[in-house]
Order: structure tokens, then C-alpha cells, then sequence
């Protein structure tokens, strides 16, 4: 890329990000709910911590409560930075024709759902600490200690969400063709929240659930991080997971571009 | 009362058709159904899939798939029949088109309560009676306390019902309620467990503040005959209360309602 293109995009970017950042920042208590509504991983840390609490020796499969408690709150916090909704307002725009104007913009309207999505964390992530804060002091969780595994976690959140993110414009586009992209969406994130290790640890789950969970990307991005902030997990472990997850990028990338191409080809503004 | 129930069947007669003529929407619907009941089963098979796992919460796999079961029934009466008509208080507010329900001369309460349905969410109640069958045909259960159970489980279903159009009512002063209700689906995932799987304080706010505990486990114990005295008692009483608080709410927000103009 030559210097004044690549000054052309950093605008681009600059523009749409604080366009998209006015835009959450109005949505703001919006945001704070919808937070609160993701309760699965809290509401599977209090049964864990229960179960623990209630058997012998004050353990299942050697966590004890504050393990689970570490855990899950990292799970809630990792979650919470990988949230999408991307693929219900592609089925908005494409159903009621509201693409059309965009299609005309020179850009791909990609970016700028995209950048609303990032814009959003940067709004999220005050609330969202202040509400970690009160789950750990409550719940008694530990995050460990080695300065490494935030970094690390981090790293691996990125790459996680912007796999996500790639995978539910997909489902999105499929309002092309259908009107149920919606429940396609459901369908794919109970898969992600079970092998991504919402419910439970991966280890907890069957030998034959956790052999296929290895070759999908949804450990990597929601179960990885969050055992290295419990401390639980290796930094060789976190880039074994971070090359898996840079292979399915590149996969769900050119996905994502076929179908569009395709779609493009099927759409017929509103009506379509 | 016989109009109101010839009412109810012509608003039935009438959301049917509407909905009849998106048929393949029912592919999605169920899809979204599967999801509902996959997401239940997992949460509770892999607690008693550990090793030595016997009981949470003092229950076992069958009687916490009783629970299940329960959650999924309320589940698909909010998506059938709860969510279709308050999810359009808000919209009828904001647009002012909640004047013609009020200018009808039926109650206004019954109207915006009865008039929509979604039948295409009708495989949850199935799915969720499937799962009470199955588990409650290995348990021992009395024709005693299946009446018990549907008794409470109606008081259940009120107190859902109030409980939804409590936050719905709030859209005569707050426009957006959407996200209020997203809250209590929050809040209700709980309800996919026994109440007793969860730490006493947790506990304690899912019976006294939520009333989610009286919803799926209060009817569950009540089918196996493990329900105590105060808890059976309690459950009626807090419907009754939440059907006259929530009807007194209603009345006031209508009474405040100024129509929709700039």
C-alpha cells in the first residue's frame, strides 16, 4: 500500500469509529442490560460452586469453589467481549431493503459494522469491569498472578472475536436466501457456548466431545483465555490455540466473502 | 364472561390465520426450539456427567429433568402466548395506536393480554410436557400431587404472566421496555435448575425477590411430593398479590396514558 492510501484508510477508520462510538454512546444503558441478560456463565458458576461446596473433600474433579468461581467469572468477562449481533441487523437491513443505500457507498459495509462492534467494547468495558469487580469480591475468585496471561488472553480474545465476527455476518447473509437466519444463529452459538466451555471446563465434558472440540476454534476463544487468567493454562498452550484460531480466521474470511459475493448476485432490494 | 370468551376465540381464530401464511417461518421456529431445550439438557447432563455425581441439590438426574421440563413449558407459554402481546404494548405506545385498544369497549387489560398468540413456538410445550412425562414415568407420583402440581403451576404461569406485564406496563413512561423484559429472561435462565442447586443467598433472592423458584421447582416438588406446607401456600399467595398489584399498575399507567404526540 502506498503512503496517501494508506493515510485514505486511517481516516476511513478514524471517521467510522467515532461516528459508530457517538452511535453506542447514546445506547449506553442499553448496553449495561444487555450485559446483565448473558447470565449463563453466572448462573452455572453458582450451581458449580454449590456442587462443589456440597461434596466430599469440597471438590469436583479438583475445583473447588473459588475455582469455579475464577473460572466462570473469566468465562463472563471473555464472553462478554466476544458478544455479536451483527447477523440480526444484516437480516434487518437485507429484509427491509436498508443495504441498498450502502451498496452504493465505496466501501464494503463490513467495516462499518465492524467498527461499531469495536466502538461498543470501548463503551462496555467501564461497567463491565466495575461489574467484575463486585461477582470477584462476592464470589471469592483468584486471577493469577503472572503478568504474561493477560497479554496473552487478550491476544487470544482479538483473534476470537474477529472469528465471531466473520462466522455471524455469515449466518447474516443468509438472509439472502432465507428468513430463519435468526435460529441458524441460535443453533451456532449453542455450539459455541457448549464446546467453548460455558456450561463446564472443557475437561469436564466427555473423552469423545472434548477430541472433536479440539479441532473446532470455540476452545481457543472462550475456555483458553479464561483458564489463563485462572492460571490454569500454559503460554505454549495459548499459541497453539492462537495458531488454530488464525487457520479458522482465514477459513471463515474467504466464507465470508463468497457468500457475500453470492448473496450480492440473489439480492433484489426490498422484496428480495 | 361468555363474551370474553367468545373474544378469546375469535383472537385465536384470527392470529392463527395471520401466521398460517408464514409457514416456513415453522423451520426456524423449531430450530430455535431445539436450541431452547439443547441448551437445558447440556447445563444439567454435564453436572451428572461428572464421576460420583449422584444428586444437585439434593436431586436426582429425573427430578432435576423435571425442573427441565417445567422451564421449557414456561418457556414456550412465554413464547406462544406471553411475549407475542406484551412485546407490542411498548410499540402500540410509542406509535399511539394503543388509543383504539382503549377506545374498545372490552377491557383494555384483556385485550392487549389475549390478542396475538405464536404458534409457531408450540414445540417448546411440547418438548417441555415430552420432558415431564419421560422423567415423572420413573418417579414415583400420586394422582394426589399431579393435581398439586398443575395447581401450582397455573399459579406459576400467573405469576409469569404478571410479572412480564409489570415491565410491559412500564412502557407508558419509559418507551423502550424490550430491555426490561430481556432482563427477566436473564433472571429465568436460573429457573433451569432446582433452586436448591444454587448457594442459600442465591437462593433466597430466586424465591423472595424473583419469584423464579415458585415457577419450575415449586411445581416439580410438588409432582414428586417433597413440596412443604408454606411453599405450597406461599405460591398462590404470591400470584394472587402480583395479579392486584399488577392490575392496579396497569390502571394507573393507563389512566396517565396522554396518547402519542410530539
Amino acid at each position: 500500500m502506498t503512503a496517501p492510501r494508506l493515510r485514505a484508510t486511517g481516516r476511513k477508520v478514524r471517521v467510522l469509529f467515532s461516528m459508530q462510538f457517538a452511535l453506542m454512546a447514546e445506547y449506553r444503558a442499553e448496553v449495561v442490560i444487555w450485559m446483565l441478560s448473558g447470565t449463563l456463565s453466572l448462573v452455572m458458576m453458582l450451581v458449580w460452586m454449590a456442587q462443589a461446596a456440597a461434596a466430599p473433600g469440597g471438590m469436583v474433579r479438583g475445583y473447588t469453589p473459588a475455582d469455579f468461581a475464577t473460572y466462570f467469572l473469566s468465562t463472563w468477562l471473555v464472553s462478554q467481549l466476544l458478544v455479536v449481533w451483527v447477523s440480526h441487523e444484516l437480516d434487518y437491513e437485507i429484509r427491509q431493503g436498508v443495504l441498498s443505500p450502502k451498496l452504493l457507498r465505496p466501501l464494503d459495509p463490513f467495516w462499518q459494522h465492524l467498527l461499531g462492534h469495536v466502538s461498543e467494547r470501548f463503551i462496555r468495558i467501564v461497567p463491565m469491569l466495575a461489574l467484575l469487580g463486585v461477582f470477584t469480591w462476592l464470589s471469592g475468585a483468584r486471577y493469577t498472578t503472572h503478568w504474561w496471561a493477560y497479554p496473552a488472553a487478550l491476544g487470544l480474545v482479538v483473534l476470537g472475536f474477529s472469528a465471531r465476527f466473520l462466522w455471524e455476518y455469515t449466518i447474516g447473509l443468509l438472509s439472502f436466501w432465507t428468513d430463519s437466519s435468526s435460529s441458524f444463529q441460535e443453533i451456532v452459538w449453542l455450539v459455541y457456548a457448549a464446546l467453548g466451555g460455558m456450561f463446564a471446563p472443557l475437561a469436564f465434558y466427555p473423552d469423545w466431545v472434548q477430541r472433536i472440540a479440539v479441532w473446532t476454534p470455540f476452545p481457543y476463544m472462550l475456555g483458553l483465555p479464561s483458564q489463563l487468567l485462572a492460571g490454569k493454562a500454559t503460554l505454549a498452550q495459548a499459541g497453539q490455540g492462537a495458531l488454530i484460531l488464525t487457520g479458522w480466521l482465514a477459513v471463515f474470511w474467504v466464507v465470508r466473502v463468497t457468500v457475500w459475493r453470492a448473496g450480492l448476485r440473489k439480492y433484489g432490494a426490498v422484496g428480495a | 364472561m361468555t363474551r370474553y370468551l367468545r373474544l378469546i376465540r375469535i383472537f385465536t381464530g384470527a392470529t392463527v390465520a395471520a401466521q398460517l401464511e408464514y409457514r416456513a417461518n415453522f423451520v426456524g421456529a423449531v430450530l430455535a426450539s431445539l436450541g431452547q431445550v439443547g441448551v437445558a439438557l447440556l447445563g444439567i447432563g454435564v453436572l451428572f456427567g461428572q464421576p460420583g455425581t449422584t444428586s444437585v441439590g439434593g436431586w436426582s438426574f429425573r427430578e432435576a429433568l423435571l425442573v427441565t421440563g417445567f422451564y421449557m413449558l414456561t418457556e414456550g407459554f412465554i413464547a406462544v402466548f406471553v411475549q407475542p402481546n406484551m412485546s407490542r404494548i411498548a410499540e402500540a405506545v410509542r406509535t399511539g395506536s394503543m388509543d383504539f385498544t382503549l377506545l374498545k369497549p372490552i377491557d383494555a387489560q384483556f385485550n392487549v393480554s389475549t390478542r396475538n398468540l405464536n404458534v409457531l413456538r408450540a414445540p417448546d410445550i411440547l418438548i417441555g410436557v415430552g420432558l415431564i412425562v419421560y422423567a415423572a414415568a420413573a418417579l414415583t407420583v400420586t394422582p394426589g400431587s399431579v393435581v398439586a402440581a398443575l395447581l401450582l403451576y397455573a399459579s406459576a404461569l400467573v405469576i409469569v404472566y404478571c410479572i412480564w406485564l409489570g415491565l410491559s406496563t412500564t412502557a407508558f413512561w419509559f418507551v423502550k421496555t424490550q430491555n426490561v423484559t430481556e432482563l427477566f429472561s436473564g433472571v429465568f435462565g436460573a429457573a433451569r435448575f432446582p433452586s436448591t442447586a444454587f448457594p442459600v443467598p442465591v437462593r433466597f433472592l430466586l424465591t423472595f425477590v424473583v419469584p423464579v423458584a415458585f415457577v419450575t421447582t415449586v411445581p416439580a416438588q410438588a409432582l414428586t411430593g417433597q413440596l412443604g406446607w408454606t411453599l405450597a401456600v406461599a405460591s398462590p399467595l404470591v400470584a394472587a398479590a402480583l395479579f392486584v398489584v399488577t392490575r392496579l399498575f396497569w390502571r394507573h399507567a393507563v389512566a396517565s396514558y396522554t396518547s402519542a404526540s410530539s
